[in-house]
Protein backbone atom coordinates (compact mmCIF):
# COMPACT_ATOMS: atom_id res chain seq x y z
CA UNK A 1 0.00 0.00 0.00
CA UNK A 2 1.00 3.12 -0.43
CA UNK A 3 2.01 5.13 2.82
CA UNK A 4 1.60 8.39 1.34
CA UNK A 5 -2.15 7.55 0.59
CA UNK A 6 -4.50 6.14 2.91
CA UNK A 7 -6.88 2.80 1.52
CA UNK A 8 -10.57 3.77 0.96
CA UNK A 9 -13.45 1.57 1.37
CA UNK A 10 -16.65 2.58 0.27
CA UNK A 11 -20.09 1.04 0.93
CA UNK A 12 -22.94 1.19 -1.72
CA UNK A 13 -25.38 -0.84 -1.93
CA UNK A 14 -27.88 0.19 -5.11
CA UNK A 15 -31.49 0.23 -2.94
CA UNK A 16 -31.37 2.51 -0.47
CA UNK A 17 -32.19 1.60 3.65
CA UNK A 18 -30.40 -1.34 2.91
CA UNK A 19 -28.15 -0.12 6.14
CA UNK A 20 -25.49 1.86 4.16
CA UNK A 21 -24.75 4.23 6.77
CA UNK A 22 -25.31 1.49 9.68
CA UNK A 23 -22.26 -0.46 8.50
CA UNK A 24 -19.89 2.26 7.03
CA UNK A 25 -20.29 3.94 10.61
CA UNK A 26 -19.70 0.76 12.45
CA UNK A 27 -16.49 -0.05 10.30
CA UNK A 28 -15.59 3.53 10.77
CA UNK A 29 -15.76 2.95 14.67
CA UNK A 30 -14.83 -0.49 14.74
CA UNK A 31 -11.16 1.45 12.39
CA UNK A 32 -11.05 3.72 14.96
CA UNK A 33 -10.25 1.66 17.64
CA UNK A 34 -6.85 1.05 16.27
CA UNK A 35 -6.21 3.94 13.87
CA UNK A 36 -6.68 7.31 12.66
CA UNK A 37 -9.64 6.96 10.38
CA UNK A 38 -12.14 9.00 8.38
CA UNK A 39 -15.77 8.38 7.66
CA UNK A 40 -17.12 10.47 4.67
CA UNK A 41 -20.56 11.20 3.94
CA UNK A 42 -20.45 11.00 -0.04
CA UNK A 43 -24.78 10.62 0.42
CA UNK A 44 -24.75 14.65 -0.13
CA UNK A 45 -28.30 14.21 -0.99
CA UNK A 46 -29.70 12.66 2.43
CA UNK A 47 -26.38 12.70 4.84
CA UNK A 48 -26.81 10.89 7.86
CA UNK A 49 -23.61 9.36 8.64
CA UNK A 50 -22.91 11.88 11.35
CA UNK A 51 -26.39 11.02 13.24
CA UNK A 52 -24.08 7.93 14.78
CA UNK A 53 -21.55 10.08 16.53
CA UNK A 54 -23.70 12.84 18.51
CA UNK A 55 -20.30 13.19 20.58
CA UNK A 56 -18.41 14.26 17.51
CA UNK A 57 -17.42 18.03 17.99
CA UNK A 58 -17.00 20.30 14.35
CA UNK A 59 -13.79 21.33 13.10
CA UNK A 60 -14.24 24.80 12.36
CA UNK A 61 -17.36 25.39 10.81
CA UNK A 62 -19.00 24.63 7.40
CA UNK A 63 -17.04 25.45 3.67
CA UNK A 64 -18.78 25.68 1.19
CA UNK A 65 -18.88 24.17 -1.82
CA UNK A 66 -18.84 26.34 -5.28
CA UNK A 67 -18.88 26.19 -9.24
CA UNK A 68 -18.17 29.16 -11.43
CA UNK A 69 -21.52 29.98 -13.45
CA UNK A 70 -21.57 32.49 -16.78
CA UNK A 71 -22.56 35.89 -16.63
CA UNK A 72 -23.90 38.33 -19.41
CA UNK A 73 -22.05 41.44 -19.42
CA UNK A 74 -24.93 43.04 -21.83
CA UNK A 75 -23.22 45.69 -23.04
CA UNK A 76 -20.65 43.28 -24.66
CA UNK A 77 -23.21 40.72 -26.16
CA UNK A 78 -23.29 40.78 -29.90
CA UNK A 79 -26.47 38.12 -29.72
CA UNK A 80 -24.22 35.37 -32.19
CA UNK A 81 -25.65 32.60 -29.76
CA UNK A 82 -22.45 30.71 -29.92
CA UNK A 83 -22.48 30.70 -26.22
CA UNK A 84 -26.05 28.41 -25.88
CA UNK A 85 -24.80 26.56 -29.46
CA UNK A 86 -21.28 25.74 -27.22
CA UNK A 87 -23.79 24.66 -24.15
CA UNK A 88 -24.40 20.71 -23.99
CA UNK A 89 -26.49 21.12 -20.82
CA UNK A 90 -29.18 23.36 -22.41
CA UNK A 91 -28.84 26.11 -19.86
CA UNK A 92 -28.37 28.99 -22.39
CA UNK A 93 -30.94 30.24 -24.68
CA UNK A 94 -30.24 32.80 -27.61
CA UNK A 95 -33.64 34.12 -28.98
CA UNK A 96 -33.43 36.82 -31.67
CA UNK A 97 -29.73 37.80 -30.44
CA UNK A 98 -30.71 37.54 -26.56
CA UNK A 99 -28.93 35.52 -24.79
CA UNK A 100 -30.69 33.83 -21.03
CA UNK A 101 -28.45 31.71 -18.92
CA UNK A 102 -30.12 29.10 -16.62
CA UNK A 103 -27.50 29.10 -13.90
CA UNK A 104 -29.71 26.43 -12.34
CA UNK A 105 -28.76 23.51 -14.86
CA UNK A 106 -25.25 24.76 -15.40
CA UNK A 107 -22.79 22.38 -14.74
CA UNK A 108 -20.04 25.22 -14.74
CA UNK A 109 -17.46 23.40 -17.62
CA UNK A 110 -16.78 27.05 -18.78
CA UNK A 111 -17.25 26.28 -22.11
CA UNK A 112 -19.43 28.95 -23.30
CA UNK A 113 -16.87 31.82 -22.04
CA UNK A 114 -14.06 30.16 -24.26
CA UNK A 115 -17.04 29.84 -27.15
CA UNK A 116 -17.71 33.51 -27.17
CA UNK A 117 -15.81 35.75 -29.56
CA UNK A 118 -16.91 39.07 -27.62
CA UNK A 119 -15.63 38.54 -24.06
CA UNK A 120 -18.86 39.17 -22.71
CA UNK A 121 -19.34 35.92 -20.66
CA UNK A 122 -17.79 36.18 -16.84
CA UNK A 123 -17.84 33.64 -14.06
CA UNK A 124 -19.52 34.39 -10.82
CA UNK A 125 -19.08 32.02 -8.29
CA UNK A 126 -22.65 29.90 -6.61
CA UNK A 127 -22.66 27.80 -4.15
CA UNK A 128 -23.91 24.42 -4.66
CA UNK A 129 -23.50 22.69 -1.00
CA UNK A 130 -21.20 22.52 1.48
CA UNK A 131 -18.99 20.32 3.39
CA UNK A 132 -18.13 19.79 7.40
CA UNK A 133 -15.73 18.08 9.20
CA UNK A 134 -16.08 16.59 12.97
CA UNK A 135 -14.41 15.22 15.22
CA UNK A 136 -14.22 12.59 18.36
CA UNK A 137 -10.97 10.49 19.51
CA UNK A 138 -9.12 8.84 16.38
CA UNK A 139 -11.99 8.85 14.44
CA UNK A 140 -13.36 12.18 11.85
CA UNK A 141 -16.43 12.64 10.31
CA UNK A 142 -16.52 14.61 7.07
CA UNK A 143 -20.08 15.15 5.70
CA UNK A 144 -20.52 16.65 2.06
CA UNK A 145 -24.33 18.22 2.08
CA UNK A 146 -26.18 19.46 -1.18
CA UNK A 147 -28.13 22.63 -0.68
CA UNK A 148 -31.64 21.70 -0.95
CA UNK A 149 -33.31 22.41 -4.86
CA UNK A 150 -29.42 22.24 -6.43
CA UNK A 151 -29.15 19.45 -8.66
CA UNK A 152 -25.42 19.67 -8.72
CA UNK A 153 -24.87 16.60 -6.36
CA UNK A 154 -21.91 15.46 -8.16
CA UNK A 155 -19.86 18.78 -7.90
CA UNK A 156 -20.19 18.17 -4.00
CA UNK A 157 -19.33 15.01 -3.76
CA UNK A 158 -15.88 15.39 -5.83
CA UNK A 159 -15.26 18.48 -3.49
CA UNK A 160 -15.80 16.28 -0.39
CA UNK A 161 -13.04 13.66 -1.70
CA UNK A 162 -10.90 16.12 -2.46
CA UNK A 163 -11.18 18.09 0.94
CA UNK A 164 -11.23 14.31 2.29
CA UNK A 165 -7.74 14.07 0.50
CA UNK A 166 -6.51 16.49 2.46
CA UNK A 167 -7.01 14.71 5.99
CA UNK A 168 -4.43 12.91 7.68
CA UNK A 169 -5.61 9.59 7.88
CA UNK A 170 -4.40 6.12 7.79
CA UNK A 171 -8.12 4.70 6.42
CA UNK A 172 -10.85 6.26 5.02
CA UNK A 173 -14.73 4.77 4.94
CA UNK A 174 -16.90 6.05 2.67
CA UNK A 175 -21.07 6.22 3.01
CA UNK A 176 -22.05 6.53 -0.35
CA UNK A 177 -25.51 7.40 -2.20
CA UNK A 178 -27.78 4.64 -3.17
CA UNK A 179 -28.83 4.37 -6.88
CA UNK A 180 -25.85 3.11 -9.44
CA UNK A 181 -26.26 6.40 -11.58
CA UNK A 182 -23.81 9.74 -10.84
CA UNK A 183 -24.23 10.16 -7.57
CA UNK A 184 -23.27 6.73 -6.79
CA UNK A 185 -20.37 6.19 -9.86
CA UNK A 186 -18.53 9.51 -8.28
CA UNK A 187 -18.78 8.21 -4.61
CA UNK A 188 -17.43 4.84 -5.53
CA UNK A 189 -14.39 6.40 -8.05
CA UNK A 190 -11.38 6.19 -6.77
CA UNK A 191 -11.79 3.36 -3.86
CA UNK A 192 -9.32 0.12 -2.94
CA UNK A 193 -12.64 -2.12 -1.84
CA UNK A 194 -16.62 -1.69 -1.92
CA UNK A 195 -18.81 -3.22 0.44
CA UNK A 196 -21.93 -3.80 -0.80
CA UNK A 197 -24.79 -3.62 1.83
CA UNK A 198 -28.24 -6.27 1.11
CA UNK A 199 -30.92 -7.23 3.00
CA UNK A 200 -32.62 -10.75 1.92
CA UNK A 201 -35.46 -9.27 0.14
CA UNK A 202 -35.99 -9.31 -3.60
CA UNK A 203 -35.94 -5.82 -3.93
CA UNK A 204 -32.44 -5.56 -2.74
CA UNK A 205 -31.33 -8.29 -4.84
CA UNK A 206 -32.35 -6.90 -8.05
CA UNK A 207 -30.20 -3.85 -6.74
CA UNK A 208 -27.13 -5.33 -5.67
CA UNK A 209 -27.06 -6.80 -9.15
CA UNK A 210 -26.77 -3.36 -10.73
CA UNK A 211 -24.48 -2.26 -8.31
CA UNK A 212 -21.92 -5.16 -8.68
CA UNK A 213 -21.83 -4.21 -12.08
CA UNK A 214 -21.14 -1.35 -11.52
CA UNK A 215 -17.94 -2.11 -9.13
CA UNK A 216 -16.95 -4.59 -12.46
CA UNK A 217 -16.69 -1.64 -14.39
CA UNK A 218 -14.35 0.23 -12.30
CA UNK A 219 -12.16 -2.66 -11.17
CA UNK A 220 -13.17 -2.44 -7.96
CA UNK A 221 -13.10 -5.62 -5.74
CA UNK A 222 -15.94 -6.47 -4.10
CA UNK A 223 -17.86 -7.72 -1.35
CA UNK A 224 -21.28 -8.08 -0.20
CA UNK A 225 -22.59 -7.83 3.45
CA UNK A 226 -25.63 -9.43 4.15
CA UNK A 227 -27.16 -7.16 6.46
CA UNK A 228 -31.02 -7.69 8.37
CA UNK A 229 -30.23 -11.67 7.74
CA UNK A 230 -33.08 -13.87 8.32
CA UNK A 231 -35.92 -10.86 7.95
CA UNK A 232 -36.83 -11.52 4.61
CA UNK A 233 -36.68 -15.15 2.59
CA UNK A 234 -34.92 -13.97 -0.10
CA UNK A 235 -31.69 -15.89 -1.28
CA UNK A 236 -28.92 -13.60 -1.44
CA UNK A 237 -26.63 -16.27 -1.24
CA UNK A 238 -27.85 -17.88 -4.29
CA UNK A 239 -27.75 -14.74 -6.48
CA UNK A 240 -24.29 -13.86 -5.46
CA UNK A 241 -23.17 -17.68 -6.54
CA UNK A 242 -24.38 -16.89 -9.48
CA UNK A 243 -22.76 -13.88 -10.07
CA UNK A 244 -19.28 -14.41 -8.83
CA UNK A 245 -19.82 -12.12 -5.84
CA UNK A 246 -18.02 -13.21 -2.06
CA UNK A 247 -20.65 -12.56 0.65
CA UNK A 248 -17.91 -11.86 3.27
CA UNK A 249 -20.43 -10.85 6.26
CA UNK A 250 -24.03 -11.76 7.62
CA UNK A 251 -25.72 -9.16 10.44
CA UNK A 252 -28.80 -11.11 11.84
CA UNK A 253 -31.59 -9.30 11.77
CA UNK A 254 -33.31 -8.81 15.61
CA UNK A 255 -35.92 -6.01 16.88
CA UNK A 256 -33.35 -4.79 19.19
CA UNK A 257 -30.72 -3.67 16.93
CA UNK A 258 -34.17 -2.37 14.53
CA UNK A 259 -34.65 0.07 17.39
CA UNK A 260 -31.52 1.03 17.96
CA UNK A 261 -30.93 1.94 14.45
CA UNK A 262 -34.71 3.90 14.41
CA UNK A 263 -32.61 6.19 16.95
CA UNK A 264 -28.90 5.96 15.08
CA UNK A 265 -27.79 4.60 17.96
CA UNK A 266 -24.66 2.69 17.56
CA UNK A 267 -24.49 -1.07 18.20
CA UNK A 268 -21.34 -1.58 20.20
CA UNK A 269 -22.73 -3.29 23.32
CA UNK A 270 -23.03 -6.65 21.53
CA UNK A 271 -19.30 -8.06 20.93
CA UNK A 272 -20.16 -10.32 18.63
CA UNK A 273 -22.03 -8.04 16.11
CA UNK A 274 -18.57 -5.76 17.01
CA UNK A 275 -16.52 -8.68 16.48
CA UNK A 276 -18.15 -9.39 12.91
CA UNK A 277 -17.50 -5.66 12.12
CA UNK A 278 -13.73 -5.98 12.88
CA UNK A 279 -13.07 -9.28 10.77
CA UNK A 280 -15.06 -7.58 8.22
CA UNK A 281 -12.67 -4.53 8.38
CA UNK A 282 -9.77 -6.83 8.33
CA UNK A 283 -11.05 -8.53 5.27
CA UNK A 284 -11.99 -5.55 2.86
CA UNK A 285 -8.17 -4.30 3.87
CA UNK A 286 -6.61 -7.04 3.18
CA UNK A 287 -8.28 -7.24 -0.29
CA UNK A 288 -7.61 -3.55 -1.13
CA UNK A 289 -4.02 -4.11 0.14
CA UNK A 290 -3.27 -6.86 -2.48
CA UNK A 291 -5.33 -5.39 -4.97
CA UNK A 292 -2.67 -2.22 -4.81
CA UNK A 293 0.33 -4.31 -5.10
CA UNK A 294 -0.87 -6.14 -8.05
CA UNK A 295 0.08 -5.10 -11.18
CA UNK B 1 -54.22 13.41 -12.25
CA UNK B 2 -50.57 13.23 -11.01
CA UNK B 3 -49.19 11.59 -7.42
CA UNK B 4 -46.09 11.41 -6.61
CA UNK B 5 -44.88 9.21 -3.42
CA UNK B 6 -41.12 10.10 -2.50
CA UNK B 7 -39.15 10.23 1.09
CA UNK B 8 -35.87 11.48 0.91
CA UNK B 9 -33.96 8.48 2.51
CA UNK B 10 -33.91 5.14 0.96
CA UNK B 11 -36.27 2.12 2.13
CA UNK B 12 -38.74 4.19 3.76
CA UNK B 13 -41.51 2.34 1.55
CA UNK B 14 -42.06 4.30 -1.30
CA UNK B 15 -42.20 0.99 -3.86
CA UNK B 16 -44.52 -0.66 -1.09
CA UNK B 17 -46.51 2.21 -0.86
CA UNK B 18 -47.08 3.12 -4.40
CA UNK B 19 -47.68 -0.49 -5.38
CA UNK B 20 -50.63 -1.04 -2.60
CA UNK B 21 -51.93 2.25 -3.84
CA UNK B 22 -51.61 1.16 -7.02
CA UNK B 23 -53.69 -2.05 -6.47
CA UNK B 24 -56.66 0.22 -4.55
CA UNK B 25 -57.42 2.31 -7.57
CA UNK B 26 -56.79 -0.53 -10.16
CA UNK B 27 -58.02 -0.47 -12.54
CA UNK B 28 -58.50 3.11 -13.01
CA UNK B 29 -54.22 4.15 -12.74
CA UNK B 30 -50.93 3.89 -14.06
CA UNK B 31 -47.52 3.15 -12.14
CA UNK B 32 -44.91 5.17 -13.59
CA UNK B 33 -41.90 3.64 -11.49
CA UNK B 34 -39.44 6.56 -11.62
CA UNK B 35 -36.84 5.13 -9.55
CA UNK B 36 -34.15 4.45 -12.71
CA UNK B 37 -31.34 3.26 -10.37
CA UNK B 38 -32.97 1.02 -8.77
CA UNK B 39 -36.22 0.35 -10.23
CA UNK B 40 -38.46 -1.99 -8.06
CA UNK B 41 -41.93 -1.39 -9.50
CA UNK B 42 -41.91 -4.51 -12.28
CA UNK B 43 -41.17 -6.76 -8.58
CA UNK B 44 -43.71 -5.21 -6.90
CA UNK B 45 -46.31 -5.81 -9.14
CA UNK B 46 -45.42 -8.55 -11.45
CA UNK B 47 -44.80 -7.30 -14.64
CA UNK B 48 -44.52 -9.03 -18.25
CA UNK B 49 -42.70 -6.43 -20.57
CA UNK B 50 -44.73 -5.52 -23.55
CA UNK B 51 -42.87 -2.63 -25.41
CA UNK B 52 -39.09 -1.89 -25.00
CA UNK B 53 -37.16 1.45 -26.04
CA UNK B 54 -33.65 2.11 -26.46
CA UNK B 55 -32.52 4.99 -24.14
CA UNK B 56 -29.38 6.87 -25.22
CA UNK B 57 -28.26 9.78 -23.37
CA UNK B 58 -26.29 11.81 -25.74
CA UNK B 59 -22.63 11.32 -26.69
CA UNK B 60 -19.70 10.09 -24.52
CA UNK B 61 -15.90 10.82 -25.06
CA UNK B 62 -13.03 9.14 -25.42
CA UNK B 63 -9.76 10.07 -26.79
CA UNK B 64 -7.85 8.70 -29.86
CA UNK B 65 -4.40 7.86 -29.05
CA UNK B 66 -3.32 7.80 -32.55
CA UNK B 67 -4.28 11.31 -33.36
CA UNK B 68 -3.26 12.55 -29.14
CA UNK B 69 0.00 14.62 -29.70
CA UNK B 70 0.12 14.27 -25.88
CA UNK B 71 -0.20 18.15 -25.45
CA UNK B 72 -2.37 18.23 -22.40
CA UNK B 73 -4.67 21.18 -23.56
CA UNK B 74 -7.60 18.23 -22.69
CA UNK B 75 -7.19 18.26 -19.84
CA UNK B 76 -6.57 21.42 -18.81
CA UNK B 77 -9.95 22.57 -20.37
CA UNK B 78 -11.39 20.08 -18.55
CA UNK B 79 -12.80 21.06 -14.74
CA UNK B 80 -13.73 17.66 -13.41
CA UNK B 81 -10.53 16.39 -13.71
CA UNK B 82 -11.87 13.27 -15.77
CA UNK B 83 -8.95 13.80 -18.12
CA UNK B 84 -5.37 12.08 -16.61
CA UNK B 85 -2.53 11.25 -17.91
CA UNK B 86 -1.78 7.17 -17.64
CA UNK B 87 1.58 5.36 -18.11
CA UNK B 88 1.79 6.40 -21.50
CA UNK B 89 -0.86 8.57 -22.85
CA UNK B 90 -4.05 10.70 -21.74
CA UNK B 91 -7.41 9.11 -21.35
CA UNK B 92 -10.74 10.11 -20.13
CA UNK B 93 -12.53 9.11 -16.78
CA UNK B 94 -16.07 8.08 -17.77
CA UNK B 95 -16.74 7.95 -14.35
CA UNK B 96 -16.32 11.58 -13.75
CA UNK B 97 -16.91 12.67 -16.81
CA UNK B 98 -19.96 15.20 -17.18
CA UNK B 99 -19.94 15.19 -21.10
CA UNK B 100 -19.64 19.04 -21.46
CA UNK B 101 -17.13 18.95 -24.84
CA UNK B 102 -14.67 21.25 -23.41
CA UNK B 103 -11.44 18.51 -24.16
CA UNK B 104 -13.29 18.26 -27.72
CA UNK B 105 -13.30 21.78 -28.31
CA UNK B 106 -9.78 22.91 -26.66
CA UNK B 107 -8.07 19.66 -28.97
CA UNK B 108 -5.92 20.94 -31.86
CA UNK B 109 -5.66 17.93 -33.38
CA UNK B 110 -9.35 16.66 -33.14
CA UNK B 111 -8.47 13.42 -31.10
CA UNK B 112 -11.42 13.75 -29.02
CA UNK B 113 -13.76 12.05 -30.71
CA UNK B 114 -17.95 10.55 -29.69
CA UNK B 115 -20.03 7.88 -29.25
CA UNK B 116 -23.17 6.83 -29.07
CA UNK B 117 -23.79 4.55 -25.78
CA UNK B 118 -26.80 3.20 -25.13
CA UNK B 119 -27.90 4.59 -21.38
CA UNK B 120 -31.04 2.17 -20.86
CA UNK B 121 -33.95 0.75 -22.07
CA UNK B 122 -37.57 1.85 -21.84
CA UNK B 123 -40.68 -0.59 -20.78
CA UNK B 124 -44.20 -0.79 -20.87
CA UNK B 125 -45.50 -3.82 -19.12
CA UNK B 126 -48.35 -5.38 -18.35
CA UNK B 127 -48.92 -6.11 -14.73
CA UNK B 128 -50.86 -8.78 -12.54
CA UNK B 129 -52.87 -5.83 -11.02
CA UNK B 130 -54.31 -5.28 -14.62
CA UNK B 131 -52.73 -1.58 -14.95
CA UNK B 132 -49.66 -0.56 -17.71
CA UNK B 133 -46.17 -0.18 -15.64
CA UNK B 134 -44.04 2.19 -17.37
CA UNK B 135 -40.25 1.26 -16.06
CA UNK B 136 -36.71 1.84 -17.15
CA UNK B 137 -33.38 0.46 -16.33
CA UNK B 138 -30.23 2.56 -16.39
CA UNK B 139 -27.21 1.00 -17.45
CA UNK B 140 -25.10 1.27 -13.97
CA UNK B 141 -22.92 4.01 -14.19
CA UNK B 142 -24.84 5.57 -16.96
CA UNK B 143 -25.25 9.45 -16.13
CA UNK B 144 -28.43 11.60 -16.75
CA UNK B 145 -31.13 9.51 -15.05
CA UNK B 146 -32.87 12.57 -14.86
CA UNK B 147 -33.46 12.82 -17.89
CA UNK B 148 -35.12 9.60 -18.29
CA UNK B 149 -37.12 9.96 -15.03
CA UNK B 150 -38.98 12.57 -17.63
CA UNK B 151 -39.17 9.69 -20.44
CA UNK B 152 -40.72 7.92 -18.10
CA UNK B 153 -43.09 10.13 -16.97
CA UNK B 154 -44.15 11.03 -20.22
CA UNK B 155 -45.13 8.07 -21.80
CA UNK B 156 -47.09 7.38 -18.89
CA UNK B 157 -48.61 10.60 -18.93
CA UNK B 158 -49.59 9.74 -22.48
CA UNK B 159 -51.22 6.16 -21.61
CA UNK B 160 -53.32 7.68 -18.51
CA UNK B 161 -56.49 7.96 -19.70
CA UNK B 162 -58.78 10.55 -18.33
CA UNK B 163 -60.12 10.62 -14.80
CA UNK B 164 -57.27 8.19 -13.98
CA UNK B 165 -55.02 8.68 -11.63
CA UNK B 166 -50.99 8.19 -12.44
CA UNK B 167 -48.98 7.05 -9.03
CA UNK B 168 -44.76 8.06 -9.70
CA UNK B 169 -42.75 6.43 -7.87
CA UNK B 170 -39.69 8.37 -7.05
CA UNK B 171 -36.03 7.99 -6.13
CA UNK B 172 -34.32 8.21 -3.13
CA UNK B 173 -32.91 12.13 -2.27
CA UNK B 174 -33.66 15.05 -3.24
CA UNK B 175 -31.47 15.67 -6.23
CA UNK B 176 -32.02 15.58 -10.52
CA UNK B 177 -34.30 12.88 -10.96
CA UNK B 178 -36.40 13.52 -7.37
CA UNK B 179 -37.14 17.12 -8.88
CA UNK B 180 -38.10 15.21 -11.99
CA UNK B 181 -39.99 12.85 -10.79
CA UNK B 182 -42.14 15.38 -8.46
CA UNK B 183 -42.43 18.60 -11.03
CA UNK B 184 -46.21 18.81 -12.28
CA UNK B 185 -47.37 16.58 -9.98
CA UNK B 186 -51.00 16.95 -8.32
CA UNK B 187 -50.14 15.44 -4.87
CA UNK B 188 -46.83 14.69 -3.28
CA UNK B 189 -46.59 11.80 -0.26
CA UNK B 190 -43.76 11.75 1.61
CA UNK B 191 -43.21 8.47 3.11
CA UNK B 192 -41.04 9.65 6.43
CA UNK B 193 -39.18 6.68 8.27
CA UNK B 194 -40.08 7.07 11.53
CA UNK B 195 -35.93 6.81 11.92
CA UNK B 196 -32.83 9.96 13.22
CA UNK B 197 -31.93 9.06 9.54
CA UNK B 198 -35.49 9.01 7.77
CA UNK B 199 -36.83 11.85 9.74
CA UNK B 200 -33.56 14.12 8.95
CA UNK B 201 -33.68 13.06 5.13
CA UNK B 202 -37.52 13.81 4.68
CA UNK B 203 -37.12 17.09 6.32
CA UNK B 204 -34.96 18.32 3.22
CA UNK B 205 -37.11 17.23 1.36
CA UNK B 206 -39.91 19.05 2.72
CA UNK B 207 -38.02 21.54 2.10
CA UNK B 208 -37.83 21.04 -1.25
CA UNK B 209 -41.48 20.50 -2.09
CA UNK B 210 -42.51 23.77 -0.50
CA UNK B 211 -40.10 25.13 -3.26
CA UNK B 212 -42.10 23.45 -5.86
CA UNK B 213 -45.36 24.47 -4.15
CA UNK B 214 -46.85 20.46 -4.24
CA UNK B 215 -49.81 20.08 -2.25
CA UNK B 216 -48.18 17.40 -0.16
CA UNK B 217 -49.32 14.58 2.60
CA UNK B 218 -47.16 12.92 4.83
CA UNK B 219 -47.26 8.58 5.57
CA UNK B 220 -45.14 7.62 8.92
CA UNK B 221 -43.68 3.97 8.57
CA UNK B 222 -42.03 1.39 10.83
CA UNK B 223 -43.24 3.08 13.46
CA UNK B 224 -43.39 1.60 17.14
CA UNK B 225 -39.45 1.39 17.01
CA UNK B 226 -39.30 4.38 18.96
CA UNK B 227 -41.58 6.28 20.75
CA UNK B 228 -39.36 9.75 20.32
CA UNK B 229 -38.82 9.03 16.85
CA UNK B 230 -42.51 8.56 16.25
CA UNK B 231 -42.96 11.62 18.16
CA UNK B 232 -40.25 13.76 16.14
CA UNK B 233 -41.87 12.46 12.64
CA UNK B 234 -45.48 14.08 13.63
CA UNK B 235 -44.02 17.18 15.43
CA UNK B 236 -42.42 17.49 12.24
CA UNK B 237 -45.34 17.40 9.54
CA UNK B 238 -47.49 19.82 12.50
CA UNK B 239 -44.72 22.06 12.36
CA UNK B 240 -44.68 21.69 8.40
CA UNK B 241 -48.50 22.09 8.11
CA UNK B 242 -48.51 18.69 6.26
CA UNK B 243 -51.68 16.73 7.10
CA UNK B 244 -50.72 12.96 8.18
CA UNK B 245 -52.73 10.34 6.19
CA UNK B 246 -51.51 7.88 8.61
CA UNK B 247 -49.22 5.37 10.12
CA UNK B 248 -47.82 2.38 9.60
CA UNK B 249 -46.08 -0.05 12.21
CA UNK B 250 -43.01 -1.61 11.55
CA UNK B 251 -43.60 -5.36 11.13
CA UNK B 252 -41.20 -8.12 9.74
CA UNK B 253 -45.02 -9.31 8.00
CA UNK B 254 -44.93 -6.12 5.60
CA UNK B 255 -41.42 -6.93 4.48
CA UNK B 256 -40.91 -8.00 1.17
CA UNK B 257 -44.55 -9.20 0.19
CA UNK B 258 -43.08 -8.93 -3.83
CA UNK B 259 -42.31 -13.12 -2.64
CA UNK B 260 -45.71 -14.15 -2.80
CA UNK B 261 -47.37 -11.64 -5.22
CA UNK B 262 -49.11 -9.31 -2.85
CA UNK B 263 -49.10 -6.07 -1.82
CA UNK B 264 -49.11 -4.13 1.60
CA UNK B 265 -53.20 -3.83 0.56
CA UNK B 266 -53.79 -7.39 1.01
CA UNK B 267 -51.13 -8.13 3.45
CA UNK B 268 -52.40 -10.89 5.79
CA UNK B 269 -51.56 -9.54 9.13
CA UNK B 270 -52.31 -7.24 12.31
CA UNK B 271 -50.42 -4.10 10.68
CA UNK B 272 -52.69 -4.80 7.61
CA UNK B 273 -55.16 -2.31 9.25
CA UNK B 274 -53.49 0.71 9.65
CA UNK B 275 -52.23 0.30 6.00
CA UNK B 276 -55.57 -0.30 4.60
CA UNK B 277 -56.88 2.87 6.43
CA UNK B 278 -54.05 5.24 5.96
CA UNK B 279 -54.42 4.26 2.38
CA UNK B 280 -58.21 4.83 2.34
CA UNK B 281 -56.87 8.13 3.69
CA UNK B 282 -54.66 8.88 0.88
CA UNK B 283 -57.45 7.47 -1.99
CA UNK B 284 -60.12 10.26 -0.29
CA UNK B 285 -57.42 13.09 -0.51
CA UNK B 286 -56.92 12.29 -4.44
CA UNK B 287 -60.83 11.97 -5.05
CA UNK B 288 -61.64 15.57 -3.16
CA UNK B 289 -58.87 16.72 -5.58
CA UNK B 290 -60.16 15.26 -8.61
CA UNK B 291 -63.83 16.15 -7.63
CA UNK B 292 -62.23 19.94 -6.87
CA UNK B 293 -60.17 19.42 -10.27
CA UNK B 294 -63.16 18.82 -12.63
CA UNK B 295 -65.41 21.08 -10.34
CA UNK B 296 -63.06 23.96 -11.96
CA UNK B 297 -62.58 22.31 -15.58
CA UNK B 298 -66.49 22.73 -15.80
CA UNK B 299 -66.50 25.96 -14.57
CA UNK B 300 -63.54 27.31 -17.44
Amino acid sequence: MNSSRPAVIAVASGKGGTGKTTVAAHLAFASAQDRKTLLVDLDVEAPDALGYFPQAKPVGGATSVRIAVPQLLEGQCTGCGRCASSCRFGAILCLGGVVTIDGKICKGCGLCVSACPSAALDEAEIEVGNTAEYSTDALIVLEGRTKVGDIRSTAVIEETKTRAREIDVELQIRDCPPGVSCPATHAIEGADYLVLVAEPTEFSIHDLGAALSLARDGGIPVGVVVNKDGFGKADVARFCRERGAQIIGRLAFSRERAEAGAAAALWTGDAAFMAQMTSLLEHALSEARTMKVAP
Amino acid sequence: MTVSVASGKGGAGKTSISAAIAELLAPDCVYADCDVDAANGAIALGASIREREPYNAGPGFRIDADRCVGCGLCAEACRFHAIRHGMTEYSIAAELCERCGACLDRCPVGAIVTYEKRAGELFVSDTRLGIPLIHAELIPGEDTSGKLVRKVRERAERITGEGAVLIVDSPPGIGCPVIASLSGSDLVIIAIEASASGIRDAERLIELVATMKRKVVILINKTGLDPLMDARARNMAGQAGIPIAGEIPFAPELRSLEETGETWLSADCVAQKRVASALRAVKGILYTMKRAKGAQEDRT
